[in-house]
């Protein structure tokens, strides 16, 4: 057993964090409250605005243009280009974005003084800039070449005098060409004020200032994290994406959301000659991004036109792979299934929906298994998601699902993270989380790892892996004690198992509590009393999920969460983010083993008839075999034929051989996607898919957003959108009238499962719906768990180690799509394994050497990096790199079977390789 | 100017002054109104702020490095090499800047191959450019170390520089001596 390494840290509330970026009120978009309505004049017009706002806002509410460069309605006004100048009435001219607009002003936007002076303003800024608008990136989304035109200026008749800067173009995302830059700031303020990174500020001063890395040294070097989002908002061509095969300005731009996480960002997508050559954020406000996005949304969909794109339908004949023509790869998919379903009955054929797929295709997808092959043998090849562990606990009703826009985490009194490194799998959740606490709500960061989001913690708990539900208990018992003798309310006491659960808490051994999970005392007292009289937000996420003893742990959770008073089932507690694009939907529409579309459980009859009427058909009540099972009833050569849309299981799935070899003794194998890639190697057939970019749909993000998006380019080859390749087969079946178009199946959707209403509607936001209650059920009334008894976490001599696979920002899920990007390849990130200095130095290893890291069911060969904060006796693994190879540590066993060890962590020793 | 400043390695003294450093921040406040006061202390005792002192401070500050970095190149007080045996301040006050000041200056640069703020990877040699000096006389003036040289040309730059290397080779040889213990000359 290694000496535990307390590391926990608890800073003083008002913990420094860097910037000093006040942030924005999301309804008028600067950090003012308005009191009460002035009115003034603009351009003889009279307005009637609400005071505290800026004369450019209130100009901008009349759809009055004012020129601006360094404004940004996300961003603080810092009244740097001057570009905004308006006159009043006396004379003045005065910036108008860093003005308050106030009762009587008579301003003029355009008069022939402020005409003057702007023109003037942007011909010093042309005298400085070099004349290379032809060849610049920014082309027509430069603001700077907008605005001069609009000025009707052509030669500035000054003399050039450009300050002459080295192009910095090192890394694959982004070029550096500071000799444009205007020293708007805009990028700066992104950076600090919007994602929190603080890679860069101004330095020097006059002419000589630029916004820059600490020592001018390349962004690489920095803790710059390529989330791309100053290129997209700097105006100029100073900051511009770096494209290997294109240069010039997008053809067409069209709306879409990013394909990546579950946060679902609202993208603009740039495409010339059908290909997508620029994303930006589409930087509005209502959107869950506003104007940032993250290094894959910005720069990893390159992956979309990477040469391992499938474009025509193939087949198997005499063991390899043939092209032919959709007609015969239809005929040949509906003729076999149809078969195998007769000769060896419903349970032989399994089916993957996919989390990257469309909420329609799903929905069809699902249909299809259960109307036309009676089968509930559906899963995706996800490891289970959040919803599942939560439907299987009684009593957990009120946390289930979480609809809130992840704005609202800045609304809260306390936000408390757990087993979530969103920096990482989910940046832009992150950047939420990092300004509430920039905007002073208290964080509990409870981690193994010193995840980035720790630095800006009010409390920190470096908790050792697998004691997460001790430390919340333990955190329960210091509660209790409430503040001056007044401790619960009448909601929390009179629940149902209070008493018992006090008595527990009562007698919880806090020494032991500490013992056991690594965390100082002092550390759980003051997390304890920063809860005390607050109802936390709890956001949690896979490494609490993906723990075996997740049940523990969300019940603890769900104790906690009530003591703080937070009975009421209005707001969720409880904050679970989904980790890819559609993981939410694809659960929504059914495409799940136990649960039919809306979620509803599969055993009860009465759920069961509502779909039966609505397809009329009769459904299997047999709940079908997961994704674990399906496997294995495929190595075992029960289950004959698997048709797998979007997903890729030998990826994403523990013990890649043994998935491997379990597909191949399948009788049919149908893979139907965009990318060749290891599951599709050893289909019988395949039928290329469309990307999100290719094809009209709707995702579901972690918020329960429904978002709309359309094709931005066709597919390429001979690819068809997914639900267009559903309908081929639903079609040579016989069961055409199942499917339909996207316009009818979103329609039959909002008809059947009421959460999804909002779906077919085609203006504004859709939401998902919370559901009317069902009546009320004893069983899901609010309750106190018991609290298990203390353990001690097992501990193997021969692996004394723990591995914990970790996220890296480049990479998502298992990394299929993301390392088709040329540019994430480029950048060559080795995804090192992490050590602690500790550990190394008893091992003898150096930073940089190879190791092997070995756990009971297989091992991981890397570089290791020496990881300052991380606690000993850990083991850091990224995902996604080395074709996933981290999931060869993992038993291929499901949650419900003995000697399941997890998904997040497993026992593991290390071996040193040759140097 | 310079585009990127190359990192120094710390000498043994300026290692052990850094750790000191570390201690003494304690002394400061963690409100960022102190920034200036702590980048002048360091910069006493260090006479320069190398890259690890900037982290030290602003991880002190709860600052992203590169916002104290931002700050401490915006004023010309601070330094980011360590300054040079030879430590040459080219004068462009007024006077000297008439009389031709900046054409020293870039001799001075392009002689020793670094520009002006820098010092030569040996740390032989730094420049800076300062203000008026006082001796507006015998302009255009460089001081190097203590000693004020006047009426500069670029002809006087390049004896200067030679004299330092000659001075530096007899050294150089005399330590030799010393260590041989006997002459190698004949
Ligand atoms: S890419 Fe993102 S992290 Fe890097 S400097 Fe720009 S805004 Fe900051
Ligand atoms: S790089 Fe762009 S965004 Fe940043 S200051 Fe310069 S012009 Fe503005
Ligand atoms: S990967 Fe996630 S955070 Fe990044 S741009 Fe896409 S949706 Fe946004
Ligand atoms: S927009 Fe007002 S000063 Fe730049
Ligand atoms: S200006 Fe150089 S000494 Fe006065």
């Amino acid at each position: 057993m290694h000496p535990p390494d307390t590391q926990a840290h608890c800073f003083a509330e008002d913990s420094p964090g860097f910037g000093n970026g006040s942030l924005i009120d999301e309804n008028s978009g600067k950090g003012t409250v308005a009191l009460e309505t002035i009115t003034l004049t603009i351009n003889d017009k009279v307005i009637n605005c609400p005071s505290g706002i800026s004369i450019l806002q209130a100009a901008r509410r009349e759809g009055i243009k004012i020129p601006t460069l360094c404004d940004h309605p996300a961003l603080e006004s810092v009244g740097a280009c001057r570009l905004c100048l308006v006159e009043d009435k006396g004379g003045r001219l005065m910036a108008s974005c860093v003005t308050p607009a106030s009762e009587g002003q008579v301003l003029k936007t355009d008069s022939p003084r402020v005409l003057a002076h702007r023109k003037n303003i942007v011909r010093l800024l042309l005298a400085e800039h070099p004349e290379s608008c032809l060849v610049c990136n920014k082309g027509n989304r430069c603001d700077l070449r907008a605005i001069a035109a609009s000025l009707g200026i052509g030669e500035t008749n000054l003399y050039p005098m450009p300050h002459a800067r080295t192009m910095e173009q090192a890394n694959p995302f982004l070029v550096r060409d500071l000799t444009k830059c205007v020293l708007c700031g805009k990028c700066i303020r992104a950076d600090h004020e919007l994602v929190v990174v603080g890679a860069i500020d101004y330095n020097r001063r006059g002419f000589l200032s630029r916004p820059e890395t600490v020592h001018e040294r390349p962004l690489e070097e920095s803790t710059c994290a390529f989330c791309g989002t100053c290129v997209s908002i700097c105006p100029t061509g100073a900051l511009s994406v770096k494209n290997a095969h294109f240069v010039g300005t997008p053809e067409k731009e069209k709306s879409s959301v990013c394909g990546f996480c579950g946060v679902g960002c609202s993208l603009v997508l740039g495409s010339a000659a059908g290909r997508i050559v620029e994303v930006n954020p589409a930087d509005e406000p209502s959107t869950v991004n506003g104007p940032t996005l993250c290094l894959r949304g910005h720069f990893a969909h390159d992956y979309l036109h990477s040469e391992n794109r499938l474009t025509t339908p193939r087949v198997r004949k005499n063991g390899e792979l043939e092209d032919i023509s959709w007609n015969d790869a239809v005929s040949r998919v509906a003729e076999r299934l149809l078969e195998i379903r007769e000769k060896h009955g419903p349970q032989s054929i399994g089916f993957l929906g996919s989390s990257k797929c469309t909420n329609e295709e799903n929905y069809l997808f699902q249909k299809m298994a259960r109307a036309v092959f009676r089968t509930n043998n559906l899963d995706t090849s996800g490891m289970a998601p959040a919803r599942a562990v939560l439907e299987e606990i009684k009593g957990l009703k009120r946390g289930r699902r979480s609809t809130a826009p992840l704005k609202d985490l800045e609304k809260t009194d306390l936000l408390f993270v757990m087993g979530v490194d969103p920096s990482h799998s989910s940046p832009v959740l992150a950047y939420h989380l990092k300004r509430a606490s920039r905007k002073g709500i208290p964080l509990v960061v409870v981690d193994p790892r010193e995840i980035e989001l720790a630095r800006f913690a009010t409390c920190r708990l470096q908790v050792r892996p697998a004691t997460d539900a001790l430390l919340l208990n333990g955190i329960a018992a210091l509660l209790r004690e409430g503040v001056n003798g007044r401790r619960y309310g009448d909601g929390t006491t009179s629940l149902r198992g209070f008493a018992e659960h006090e008595k527990q808490l009562a007698s919880l051994d806090l020494n032991e509590v500490c013992r056991l999970s690594g965390v100082g005392e002092e550390a759980l007292e003051r997390t304890a009393k920063l809860l005390r009289g607050k109802r936390p937000i709890f956001v949690v996420g896979r490494g609490v999920f993906h723990q075996k003893a997740c049940r523990d742990t969300m019940k603890a959770l769900s104790n906690l969460s009530l003591l703080t008073g937070d009975t009421g089932s209005g707001r969720s507690w409880l904050y679970a983010p989904t980790y890819e694009n559609n993981e939410a939907g694809a659960w929504d529409m059914g495409v799940s083993p136990d649960t039919l579309p809306g979620g509803k459980p599969l055993g009860a009859k009465a759920f069961r008839s509502h779909w039966e009427r609505a397809w009329d058909v009769m459904l299997s009540p047999d709940p079908g075999l997961n994704v674990i099972r399906m496997i294995r009833e495929a190595e075992k050569g029960n289950l004959k034929a698997l048709y797998v849309m979007g997903e890729n299981p030998v990826r994403a799935l523990p013990q890649p051989e043994y998935v491997t070899r379990a597909l191949e003794n399948l009788e049919f194998l149908v893979v139907q996607d965009i990318l060749d890639n290891e599951t599709s190697r050893v289909a019988d057939v395949i039928l290329p898919g469309a990307a999100f970019s290719e094809k009209m749909g709707s995702f579901t993000n972690m918020e329960g957003r429904i978002q709309r998006f359309e094709a931005a380019v066709p597919p390429p080859g001979q690819s068809k959108p997914d639900l267009e390749i559903i309908n081929l087969l639903l079609k040579e079946m016989g069961q055409a009238s199942l499917g339909g178009s996207v316009d009818k199946l979103r329609k039959e959707i909002a008809k059947l499962i009421p959460e999804y209403g909002d779906l077919p509607s085609s203006a504004g936001e859709a939401w998902v719906r919370e559901a009317e209650s069902e009546g009320t059920d004893p069983q899901e009334e609010p309750l106190f768990f018991p609290i298990p008894e203390l353990k001690s976490p097992e501990h193997d001599d021969a692996f004394p180690f723990t591995v914990i696979l970790r996220s890296f920002r480049a990479h998502l899920g298992s990394g299929t799509r993301t390392s088709r990007s040329e540019r994430v390849e480029e950048k060559g990130w080795r995804g090192e394994v992490e050590m602690s200095a500790r550990d190394c130095e008893s091992l003898g290893i150096r930073d940089g050497d190879r190791i092997r890291v070995v756990s009971p069911h297989g091992a991981v060969e890397r570089e290791v990096k020496i990881e300052t904060g991380l606690s000993s006796g850990l083991v850091v693994v990224p995902r996604a790199f080395g074709d996933n190879d981290a999931m060869n540590l993992f038993p291929f066993k499901e949650r419900k079977e003995s000697n399941f060890t997890g998904w997040i962590t497993c026992p593991a020793r290390v071996e040193r390789r040759a140097r | 100017m310079h585009e990127q400043s190359k990192e120094f390695e710390l000498t043994a003294e300026e290692a052990a002054a850094l750790d000191e450093i570390a201690g003494a921040l304690g002394r400061f406040g963690q409100e960022r109104g102190n920034l200036i006061p702590i980048l002048q202390m360091v910069q006493e005792r260090l006479s320069y702020l190398p890259p690890r002192a900037i982290e030290l401070v602003a991880s002190h500050l709860g600052m992203a490095p590169c916002e104290v970095y931002g700050v401490a190149t915006f004023y010309n007080q601070f330094r980011f090499h360590p300054p040079g045996r030879y430590r040459i301040k080219v004068c462009l006050g007024t006077a000297c800047h008439v009389k031709g000041g900046d054409i020293i200056l870039e001799n001075f640069e392009r002689k020793l191959g670094i520009r002006d703020g820098e010092t030569t990877p040996d740390r032989e040699f730094s420049i800076e450019r300062v203000a008026c000096v006082g001796c507006c006389a015998l302009a255009p003036v460089t001081v190097i170390n203590e000693t004020v040289h006047g009426h500069t040309a670029p002809s006087k730059v390049e004896g200067l520089l030679l004299g330092f290397q000659i001075e530096r080779e007899r050294k150089e040889r005399e330590d030799k001596k010393h260590a041989d213990g006997e002459s190698q000359d004949h």
